[in-house]
């Protein structure tokens, strides 16, 4: 059995494969509703979500009070939104591989990363555009990834086109400077009043902030993304062989790179905005797709897609029961189980990243 | 298909790499693209496959400017078999050859039966169909040259451009892929490295030195050992065997 490109080769495997995992992922959201530091019947979470849902059940018991509030308002939200966020972190990631031709890219690289974590540090420290409203920090910190994004595209385009290397090296640069500005003013602003931890927390991620107005909107984001990407796979696989092998299949890809730089820093930038920064989903995903179905992005990016929306979900109730009275920032638990999984990866003589030699 | 430059100019900077090249293709013609290293050879075939913009001239096919085609159009006429093929993932054979089928999709077009039975029919032209599901990478210099061969098959062009395309094969398969190409019945232009191989196969040759086109003619006509002596600087003879092909023979620097 040859690893490389995938163990399941055929096109029905795929398929079925995709199947399988939305309902895993189905399987999940209503196993995972059961689970939390406060002990609810099995039950009675069912009773709730149906009687939120279609309305049956008594409403003074279901409908208010503690449990339903849990049930509702705490759990199910951030249940949602760590399927839209992991989602959307591993659907980027995948895309931004192929962006850059380089399978170490993540959505952090390209300096969105350090863009988000310098919008955050100014709006915390600094109060900028606090007049945004009280998702300012959020709002900065999106903006922040974005005009990032938009550097590095431009500064990818000085002296000739953009390509795979330049944008790597535009990306790196100003991940380096925005990281620099952060420190400075992490530095020297002397603040007490508890702003610090704030960036800190801010930048190790957390689902806690969940609504049911920013996650639907993410999941929702995160599934038309999935889809408009799954009908790009043709593009995006010629960006795997490089520029010119593309102008001789008919695709010209500098403006489709930029298209998808600019959506893949969207979604980015809409993650950071609800969970702050959740490092190594965008990394790990992607490779553990590819090692199972191959580099063909036709099954890559709705795999990818379904895997991180599980990976993050179960990712959340770790964080939640994990430590007890306490919640453990989701940023450190993924790169804790990240990184490891990514040195087997890399220890594995079958799986090469596709570099060979 | 009938392929043509006229006064194609190339600039890196200070360095004029193509002077002013007329070339002229006629329909199903096997042409042979000759001279040393650094000569513009590989340049020239660019600019015709459309990685290169002349910065003077223009690539005309069928008449019409290249420019004025849209990608898509440019790729359903003129496939490409190039010298390197390194990619930085893995795909399988088939997926690799499957993407030949891309220049006549439209956005949202799945790949069909027919996608697939012509990728099947290229994978066995080139004789890899039992590599179909092995993985690219893991393939040697000789077989990935051959799978490309198949993608540029899939392609379905009426013209076909090699770059130098049996630097990494050994004998057999140069002569293998060489056959192949010739049976094709389609527009061919080949950079040609090996002046036994050039003479074998091709209709026509153009020689090049320095960016210009220095000779061209039916090989037996032009490969005269004055004229290798001229654009290679090496001593050579020629002689032609009992069945009529044209061979070259070199001696060494004394």
């Amino acid at each position: 059995m040859n690893l490389k490109t995938g163990v399941f080769r055929g096109r029905p495997a795929y398929l079925l494969a995709i199947f399988a995992l939305l309902t895993a992922l189905i399987f999940s959201l209503l196993w995972a509703v059961t689970i939390g530091s406060v002990d609810l019947a099995i039950g009675d979470v069912y009773r709730v979500i149906a009687h939120k849902l279609f309305g049956c059940f008594d409403s003074e018991v279901y409908g208010r009070g503690s449990m339903s509030d849990i049930v509702w308002f705490v759990r199910l939200p951030r249940l949602v939104l760590a399927m839209g966020v992991g989602a959307a972190l591993a659907l980027s990631g995948a895309v931004m591989q192929a962006i850059v031709k380089n399978p170490l890219a993540d959505p952090y690289v390209l300096g969105i990363s350090s863009g988000a974590s310098l919008g955050a540090t100014l709006a915390i420290l600094l109060g900028i555009g606090s007049f945004l409203g009280e998702d300012y920090v959020g709002i900065v910190a999106f903006a922040g990834a974005f005009l990032v994004s938009m550097g590095v595209i431009a500064l990818a385009n000085v002296g000739g086109r953009a390509n795979s290397v330049k944008l790597i090296l535009a990306g790196t640069a100003l991940s380096a400077i925005c990281s620099a500005v952060s420190n400075f003013v992490l530095y020297v602003i002397n603040s007490s009043s508890g702003a610090l931890e704030a960036v800190v927390r801010w930048t190790m991620g957390s689902l806690a902030g969940a609504n049911w107005e920013s996650n639907l909107l993410m999941l929702l984001i995160s599934v038309a993304a999935t889809l408009f990407f799954w009908s790009q796979y043709r593009t995006l696989n010629l960006m795997l062989l490089g520029d010119e092998s593309a102008v001789t299949l008919g695709t010209d890809l500098h403006h489709w790179r930029i298209l998808y730089l600019l959506m893949a820093s969207l979604l980015v930038g809409f993650s950071v905005y609800t969970a702050g920064i959740i490092g190594f989903v965008g990394l790990i995903i992607p490779h553990a797709a590819r090692m199972l179905f191959g580099t063909d992005h036709k099954k890559l990016i709705p795999i990818s897609a379904l895997l991180g929306a599980i990976f993050l979900l179960w990712a959340d109730v770790l964080c939640r029961v994990l430590l007890e009275r306490k919640e453990l920032p989701i940023g450190i638990l993924t790169s804790m189980i990240g990184a490891p999984c990514f040195i087997y990866l890399m220890a594995r003589k079958k799986y090469g990243f596709g570099g060979g030699d | 298909m009938k392929i043509e430059t006229k006064a194609v100019e190339a600039l890196f900077g200070e360095n004029h790499i193509l002077k002013g090249i007329d070339l002229n293709i006629e329909d199903h013609e096997l042409v042979g693209i000759i001279g040393p290293n650094g000569s513009g050879k590989s340049t020239l075939l660019k600019c015709i496959y459309r990685v290169l913009k002349p910065s003077a001239g223009a690539v005309y096919l069928d008449g019409k400017a290249l420019n004025a085609y849209p990608y898509k159009e440019s790729a359903q006429r003129i496939a490409v078999v190039a010298q390197h093929n390194y990619y930085n993932f893995d795909f399988s054979v088939r997926e690799v050859v499957l993407m030949g089928r891309a220049p006549h999709k439209r956005a949202l077009e799945r790949d069909t039966a027919e996608d697939v039975q012509i990728v099947a029919e290229s994978l066995r032209t080139v004789g890899m169909d039992r590599f179909a599901d092995r993985s690219f990478s893991t393939l040697s210099g000789g077989e990935q040259q051959r799978v490309i061969l198949a993608r540029a098959l899939a392609q379905q062009t009426p013209c076909l451009i090699l770059d130098e395309p049996t630097n990494h094969l050994d004998i057999k398969y140069q002569l293998q892929l060489m056959d192949l190409v010739r049976d094709l019945d389609r527009t061919v232009i080949a950079a040609v490295h090996d002046l036994n191989i050039a003479a074998m196969y091709c209709d026509r040759l153009y020689a090049m030195k320095d960016g210009r086109i220095v000779g061209q003619g039916r090989p037996n006509e032009l490969l005269t050992a004055e004229f290798i002596q001229n654009i290679y600087e090496v001593e050579a003879q020629t002689m032609t065997d009992p069945s009529g092909n044209l061979h070259i023979l070199f001696r060494p620097g004394i």
